[in-house]
C-alpha cells in the first residue's frame, strides 16, 4: 500500500504528498497535463523543445540547474505524446531549493532569445541521435501517421520533421507557457521524509501566490475506426528485415486496456510467449520478435515487431503469425497461463513501485488520470481479468481491418 | 513578502550512513554477500563467474552466456523458461571484460524456486545444435545492426586502441561467427561456469536457512583458486577516424589509461573528472550542450578494471562540427591546467558529488552496489569516507595538479566514426 495525502492550492495546483521515512532523500516531481498530442500539426516537437527551454532560466532565477546541483540534486524530465513530467532528486534537508526552482519556472520563464536558439540546436541533434542515424530510428515517424490519420498522435514526440523545429519562434514558446504552464494545468508530488504539514506550509510559501490560470481544454479530433488493412513498405540501408504490427487498442482509462495489456504480454513479452516460442523457437522465421503496448491515454497501440532471420520473406512470417492470433482468438487461455502471465506482471509492478522517485511519478500519472490511489488499485483489474476477457479483447483488437502494418526492407 | 531571487539556505550532509552486507565463506575464494535489510516484496540474486570476454575469444564468452538456459537433456529452453515466468521471475544474463553475472529478479518467495530451475539448467547445459546456431545467427544479426551506429563503431575501435596489445582489446569481428567449434563453448563453459563461481549476492528479505540452500545449489561452481588478472596496460596515443557513409552525426571517443579506486589520485582525480565532464552543469556539457548546441549530451567517467582503469570522454555531434567538436575539448582540458578551477564552481561540485553519493546510499539495493563497487578491489565501505573527505578538502591548486598530470591531450586516444 502506497500512502499519500492530497490538497488543493486556491489558485488550483494540486499537490501530493507521499512519506518515505526510510529514505535520506527527497523527490520534488511537477507533471503539467501537456504532451505532443495537444500540438498543432504545423508545429509539431514543441511540447518536447519547450521542455528543453524549462531548464533555461526563469523570471529570478538565472539557471534551473546550478543551485539545484549546490544542493547536492539533480534533475530530469520527459515529454511523451500525453504528459510533460520534471522531477528533482536531492538531499531532503534541501528540499526547499526544488520547491523555489519548480515554483520560479511555474510562475514564469526568462524567454531568452540564446536559450532557444541552443535548444533548438540540442533538440535537433537529439533528432538525429535518436531518430535519424540510427538503424531503424524513423519506425515511430513513418508508423503513427499509417496508424493514425486525424488524431495527433499521428506524429511523433520529437515532430513530424526537423523544419518544424527550425522555424520555431519565441512568441510560439510565450503563448505555449500561458496556455500550459500554469498551477491549474499541474500536478505536484514531494515525497521524503517529512511531516505532512512541513510539506503543506512550504508549497504553500512557494506557490499559494502563483496566478492560477485556466485549464485549457483539451478537444482532440477523434481517430475514425479503422475499418481497412494498412500496409507500408519503406527500404532502408539495415542489415535485416524489419516489421511492425500495429493493431488499435482501447484507451488507458478502459478496462480494455488492462486487458489488451496482459494480452500483449501473452503474445510476446517473455520468451515463454505465444510468437516468441511459435516464430522464433519452432518455425525460426525471426530473430527476434516482441509485443507490447504503447500505454497512450487516447486509443493506442498494441505492437508486434521484430526482425526476419536472413531467407525468410516477410509473407512466411505473416501467414505463420496470423495463425498464432487466430489460436488466441478462437480458443481459450488456459488457467495455468494466465497466472504466469499475471506472476510476471505482479513482479514487475513490485520492482517498479521499488524506488521512490517511480513511485512519485506514478502517483502523479495516476492522479491525473483521475486518483493518484490507481497506483493501489490497478492490480485488483488486472487479477479480475479472466480468460474470457482475453479472448475478447483478442477478438476485438486482432483484426487484419484494425491493424496498420510497416516493413523495413533491407535495401 | 518572499523574495524569490534569494535560494533557500543550503544545509550540508555531516554523514552517510553505509552498510555492509553479510558476509558467508562458500570457499576461501568465493563470498556470499547477503542484504536482508528490504523492507517490500523484492528480491535479486546474483552469481558472479569468471567468464569475461578477455579470458577466451569474445565471441565464445558472450555465446556460453547466451546458452545458459538453452536447454538441458531433460528440458527445452522453453520449458525453462516457462517455469521460471510461472513463477513471476525475470532472469538476466551478461558479460563484461572480467566477468560475467547472472541475475534473478523476484519476490523473495519465489526467489529460491527460481534459483533451483536456474540453477539446474547452469548445471546442465546441453549445447544442442539447433540453439547453438540459432543463437549464433541472432548474434550475428545484432552485431550487424550495431555496426550501422557510429557510437558501436566508435567505442569498438577506442577499445581496441586503448587496450592496444592485450586481450582487452580484442574486439568482436563479423567473421567471429563463422567458425565456432562446440568443444571451445563446451570447455569455456566446464572452466568458466562449473569452476568459475567467484561471488554470489543476495538482496532480499529472505531466511537465513534459505541462503545455506543457495550455497547447496550454487557452491560446488566455486572457482578453485582466485581469479588473475593482467596488469599492464599501455594506450595508443593519437587520432584516428573511421568512415560511415551517410551519417548525420559523428561520435567521438577521447580517454586513457588511468587508473582504479585502489589509486592514490583515484578520488581527487574524481573531483576533476566531474569538473570535466561528469554532471549536467559540467565544463563539456556547458560549453558544448548548452552554449554551441553541437550535442544532445556529451560525458565522461572512469571505467574501472581490476588491475587498471581507463578515463573516457565520449558524445556524438553534427558531422560538420567534429573538428569544432575537439577543439573545445581541448580547450576545456587546457583550461583545467591553466587556471585555477573558481571557488563556487568548486563548491558546487563538492556539494553535488557528496549529495550524489548519498544518493548511492538509498536503499539496499544502491547499498549493495556500492558495496560490490569497492570489494572487486578488496576495499571496504570505509572507502566512501574516505572520499568524503577528500572531495571536502580538495583545493584547486590540487585539481590544477592532477589536470596537467593526467589530462594532456597529447596522452590521449582520440577516435571518431561518422
Amino acid at each position: 500500500m502506497i500512502h499519500f495525502d492530497r490538497f488543493k492550492l486556491d489558485n488550483g495546483l494540486t499537490v501530493l504528498f507521499h512519506k518515505d521515512v526510510t529514505t535520506p532523500m527527497a523527490v520534488v516531481n511537477v507533471l503539467y497535463d501537456v504532451g505532443a498530442r495537444d500540438e498543432s500539426e504545423e508545429k509539431t516537437g514543441f511540447a518536447h523543445l519547450f521542455e528543453h527551454l524549462m531548464f533555461g532560466g526563469s523570471c529570478n532565477i538565472s539557471d534551473f540547474d546550478s543551485p539545484l546541483q549546490l544542493a547536492g540534486g539533480e534533475s530530469n524530465a520527459f515529454t511523451s505524446n500525453d504528459i510533460t513530467n520534471y522531477y528533482d532528486v536531492l538531499p531532503a534537508i534541501n528540499l526547499e531549493t526544488a520547491l523555489w526552482l519548480e515554483s520560479d519556472r511555474m510562475l514564469s520563464l526568462s524567454f531568452t532569445p540564446k536559450s532557444l536558439e541552443v535548444q533548438r540546436n540540442v533538440v535537433i541533434e537529439e533528432f538525429k541521435q535518436r531518430y535519424l542515424n540510427q538503424p531503424y530510428g524513423d519506425v515511430w515517424l513513418k508508423l503513427r501517421p499509417l496508424a493514425y490519420k486525424v488524431h495527433p498522435y499521428k506524429w511523433a514526440t520529437i515532430g513530424k520533421d526537423i523544419s518544424h523545429i527550425e522555424e520555431v519562434q519565441m512568441d510560439d514558446v510565450k503563448s505555449f507557457f500561458k496556455k500550459y504552464y500554469n498551477p491549474s494545468n499541474a500536478i505536484l508530488c514531494v515525497a521524503g521524509n517529512f511531516e505532512a504539514e512541513t510539506v503543506k506550509s512550504l508549497v504553500n510559501k512557494y506557490f499559494a501566490d502563483i496566478p492560477g490560470g485556466i485549464k485549457p481544454s483539451r478537444v482532440l479530433d477523434a481517430e475514425p475506426k479503422q475499418n481497412e488493412f494498412r500496409n507500408q513498405t519503406i527500404e532502408r540501408n539495415v542489415p535485416a528485415n524489419a516489421f511492425y504490427y500495429a493493431f488499435k487498442m482501447p484507451e488507458r482509462r478502459s478496462e480494455g486496456y488492462y486487458m489488451a495489456d496482459l494480452l500483449s504480454d501473452i503474445l510476446g513479452r517473455d520468451k515463454s510467449s505465444r510468437l516468441y516460442v511459435a516464430l522464433k523457437k519452432e518455425k525460426q522465421l525471426c530473430s527476434e520478435i516482441n509485443a507490447y503496448i504503447t500505454g497512450s491515454h487516447d486509443e493506442g497501440l498494441l505492437l508486434i515487431s521484430g526482425k526476419l532471420n536472413p531467407d525468410v520473406n516477410f509473407e512466411d512470417l505473416d501467414i505463420a503469425l496470423w495463425k498464432v492470433l487466430r489460436i488466441v482468438k478462437e480458443s481459450s487461455i488456459s488457467e495455468s497461463e494466465l497466472d504466469r502471465i499475471k506472476n510476471k506482471n505482479r513482479t514487475s509492478r513490485e520492482f517498479e513501485n521499488q524506488g521512490i522517485l517511480n513511485r512519485v511519478m506514478n502517483l502523479c500519472h495516476f492522479e491525473l488520470l483521475g486518483d493518484a490511489n490507481g497506483i493501489n488499485e490497478e492490480y485488483k483489474i488486472y487479477e479480475a481479468i479472466n480468460a474470457n476477457h482475453i479472448q475478447e479483447i483478442a477478438i476485438e483488437m486482432l483484426q487484419p481491418t484494425n491493424c496498420s502494418l510497416l516493413k523495413v526492407k533491407a535495401s | 513578502m518572499l523574495n524569490r531571487s534569494l535560494q533557500p539556505e543550503l544545509k550540508s550532509i555531516d554523514k552517510i550512513d553505509f552498510v555492509t552486507p553479510r558476509q558467508f565463506d562458500i570457499t576461501a575464494n568465493t563470498k556470499l554477500y547477503f542484504m536482508k535489510d528490504v523492507s517490500d516484496e523484492t528480491s535479486r540474486l546474483d552469481l558472479y563467474f569468471d567468464a569475461g570476454t578477455t579470458i577466451a575469444k569474445p565471441v565464445i564468452s558472450s555465446l556460453v552466456n547466451g546458452l545458459l538456459l538453452s536447454g538441458t537433456p531433460q528440458k527445452t529452453s522453453i520449458q525453462i523458461n516457462e517455469e521460471i515466468d510461472a513463477l513471476g521471475g525475470f532472469y538476466e544474463s551478461s558479460v563484461s571484460h572480467e566477468n560475467a553475472v547472472v541475475s534473478i529478479f523476484a519476490l523473495r518467495e519465489n526467489l529460491l524456486p527460481i534459483l533451483r530451475i536456474v540453477a539446474d539448467a547452469i548445471a546442465n547445459v546441453a549445447f544442442l545444435d539447433s540453439e547453438v546456431k540459432e543463437l549464433i545467427s541472432d548474434r550475428k544479426q545484432r552485431f550487424l545492426v550495431n555496426m550501422e551506429k557510429v557510437s558501436f563503431i566508435a567505442q569498438r575501435q577506442f577499445q581496441e586502441r586503448i587496450f592496444a596489445n592485450s586481450t582487452y582489446g580484442n574486439i568482436l569481428q563479423t567473421t567471429d561467427f563463422d567458425s565456432i567449434s562446440h568443444q571451445e563453448l563446451r570447455s569455456f563453459y566446464t572452466d568458466n561456469y562449473l569452476n568459475g563461481l567467484q561471488k554470489v549476492v543476495v538482496v532480499g528479505n529472505v531466511q537465513q536457512d534459505k541462503i545455506d540452500e543457495i550455497i547447496d545449489l550454487v557452491g560446488a561452481w566455486s572457482k578453485p583458486q582466485q581469479s588473475t588478472f593482467p596488469g599492464q596496460f599501455s594506450n595508443l596515443k593519437g587520432e584516428s577516424h573511421l568512415v560511415k557513409e551517410g551519417a548525420l552525426q559523428t561520435a567521438i571517443r577521447v580517454g586513457r589509461i588511468l587508473f582504479n579506486k585502489t589509486h592514490t589520485d583515484y578520488c581527487d582525480f574524481m573531483v576533476l573528472n566531474t569538473i570535466l565532464g561528469d554532471y549536467f552543469g559540467s565544463r563539456l556539457m556547458s560549453n558544448i550542450r548548452e552554449d554551441k548546441g553541437y550535442t544532445y549530451g556529451i560525458g565522461t567517467l572512469l571505467g574501472e578494471l581490476h588491475e587498471t582503469g581507463y578515463f573516457l570522454i565520449a558524445t556524438e555531434v553534427g558531422k560538420d562540427v567534429k573538428a569544432a567538436t575537439l577543439l573545445e575539448i581541448q580547450r576545456e582540458m587546457f583550461l583545467l591546467q591553466s587556471e585555477l578551477v573558481d571557488a563556487e564552481e568548486l563548491q558546487l561540485v563538492k556539494n553535488y558529488m557528496i549529495g550524489q553519493l548519498l544518493k548511492s546510499a538509498d536503499g539496499p539495493y544502491a547499498l549493495t552496489d556500492l558495496f560490490l563497487g569497492v570489494e572487486t578491489f578488496g576495499l571496504t565501505l570505509e572507502f566512501y569516507n574516505k572520499s568524503i573527505d577528500a572531495i571536502n578538502n580538495i583545493t584547486p591548486e590540487r585539481i590544477q595538479e592532477l589536470a596537467n598530470k593526467y589530462l594532456k591531450w597529447e596522452d590521449m586516444t582520440v577516435v571518431s566514426a561518422g
